[in-house]
């Protein structure tokens, strides 16, 4: 029993590793789409795109920040070995699933308003503050759901 | 969640280039241009320089437009997804060349000289092919069902000699390929944009042979299928005055055209107002596309506000080149974008 709560555990860490690096990989891909496409006519404009690209790279960096915890938590990687019942394996998996939900579709999200703030300063380049501010907003909630997946793994208690 | 990025390159790379689309400040310094030749330096200070820097752009601005207009084309052409919104645009320089061709077959039967400097390098078939096509009387390679229109057109003149029921039928065909590319593409903004365009036509159409005094019987025949509007609604304009227009066709987005059309007693400004109307209220029907950031309804955006752009610089330098009032060029501005 006490494998299978680790495998729970483990499964938790690699969906919000996994989805939330898909999010993110998605996302900066669609991004990068725009980037080139501005690039094309205008390739002074690279410093600004990259900004813009690397916003949705973040949850991916959350995503794997929550595994890594996740993993500390029932000592796979540092630390002693953790016994984790299978309740608790459970709970570290659902403890997971707030950055790899969220991340996945706030990165998604937020490429596609990355893309539309190249499209923006391909035009306006005097508008890259306001450009930046956009996608950031959709970074919030990716940030709540990391704020929330990190209350509700140190809440388990082993 | 879908994910429609099939157009995020394209989009970002039109928006950029819509940076070289001529604005309306452009189009105010070109008109108030001393002569024709200050007009021409005025347009070498944009995207159009380096057509204009060689003696056959500086002699021929047509050969500037044109090749501008090509270079449009040709550089959405390398990179849209979907082939056929760029082919949207290029079909009615198709319909334009085979007009030619065929009243150059006419004025050959007459013993007359063909005119191919007429022909334009727009259209989605090259005119090399198309020219060996109407020479050889070889149309089986023709695309965009032009190998049945071609045959069908030149055996109507054979058999009427009426170039009006010719062209008529070359205009359905045009919009009768646009409709099915629409289908195959299947795009809201795109369909939305081809009934525009053939309502627009209609209208143009009945407003002309209202002029001409032309009875219903036989005016319906110049008008074309697959508009918001049916044939019969636009037909009943015919026997209204222009001024009840709006009313008649108060249902469709059509109606509002007639709107903006200031009161004028004068025929021909009448005209050319509402065609200006007609132009910008297709403009507007791309216009929430504008602001979607993979809607492939912006290619034919781009490609239409190059048109236009085309449209008024040809309006501004042939206006100035026959000392035509700044005024009267003016209310003949398109709006671009």
């Amino acid at each position: 029993m006490e494998l299978l709560g680790i495998m729970l555990a483990v499964l938790g860490a690699a969906l919000a590793a996994g989805f939330a690096g898909s999010g993110s990989a998605i996302g900066v891909g669609i991004a990068g789409e725009a980037g080139a496409g501005v690039m094309t006519e205008d390739p002074g404009k690279f410093g600004l795109v990259l900004l813009l690209q690397a916003l949705p790279g973040t949850q991916g960096i959350y995503g794997l920040l929550t595994a890594f915890f996740a993993i500390l938590k029932v000592g796979i990687i540092g630390g002693e070995p953790v016994s984790v019942n299978v309740w608790q394996g459970l709970g570290v998996m659902f403890a997971c699933l707030p950055i790899a939900i969220a991340g996945y579709y706030s990165g998604i999200a937020q490429g596609k308003t990355s893309a539309a703030c190249i499209q923006l300063i391909s035009k306006r380049p005097e508008e890259t503050g306001k450009a930046v501010i956009l996608p950031a907003m959709v970074e919030t909630y990716a940030v709540l759901a990391l704020l929330m997946s990190i209350i509700l793994l140190n809440s388990i208690s082993f | 969640m879908t994910l429609e990025t099939g157009y995020g390159y394209a989009v970002s790379r039109l928006r950029a280039m819509e940076l070289r689309i001529l604005g309306k400040s452009l189009f105010q310094r070109l008109l108030e241009s001393d002569d024709f030749k200050d007009a021409i330096k005025t347009l070498g200070e944009t995207h159009y320089a380096k057509w204009l820097s060689d003696d056959k752009g500086t002699q021929n601005f047509e050969y500037a437009i044109s090749m501008e207009l090509q270079e449009a084309y040709d550089e959405v052409d390398r990179f849209t997804p979907d082939k056929e919104l760029s082919q949207l645009c290029r079909l009615p320089y198709d319909i334009h060349n085979v007009k030619v061709l065929i009243k150059g077959q006419i004025l050959k039967q007459k013993g007359s000289k063909k005119r191919t400097d007429l022909l334009t390098k727009l259209g989605n078939v090259p005119i090399d092919d198309l020219i060996l096509a109407v020479e050889s009387e070889d149309y089986r390679l023709l695309p965009f069902g032009l190998h049945r229109v071609v045959p069908e057109s030149l055996m109507l003149w054979e058999q009427t000699h009426d170039i009006l029921s010719v062209e008529t039928l070359l205009d359905s065909h045009l919009f009768l390929t646009m409709r099915q590319l629409v289908q195959k593409v299947g795009y809201k903004g795109v369909e939305a944009w081809v009934h525009a365009k053939i309502d627009s036509e209609n209208v143009r159409n009945i407003l002309r042979l209202r002029r001409t005094g032309m009875d219903a019987g036989r005016a319906i025949e110049f008008l074309h299928d697959g508009g918001w509007i049916s044939k019969e609604k636009v037909l009943s304009l015919l026997s209204e005055p222009v001024e009840g227009w709006n009313r008649i066709l108060g249902f469709a987005d059509v109606s509002r055209v007639f709107e903006g059309v200031p009161e004028t007693g004068n025929v021909d400004d009448l005209v050319s107002d509402i065609e200006k109307a007609l132009d910008n209220y297709i403009t507007d029907v791309l216009r929430p596309y504008r602001y979607s950031t993979f809607a492939p309804e912006n290619i034919l955006t781009y490609l239409w506000s190059k048109e236009i752009e085309s449209k008024n610089v040809r309006i501004i330098l042939v206006g100035i080149a026959n000392g035509v009032d700044k005024e009267s060029l003016r209310r003949l501005l398109r709006n671009v974008q």
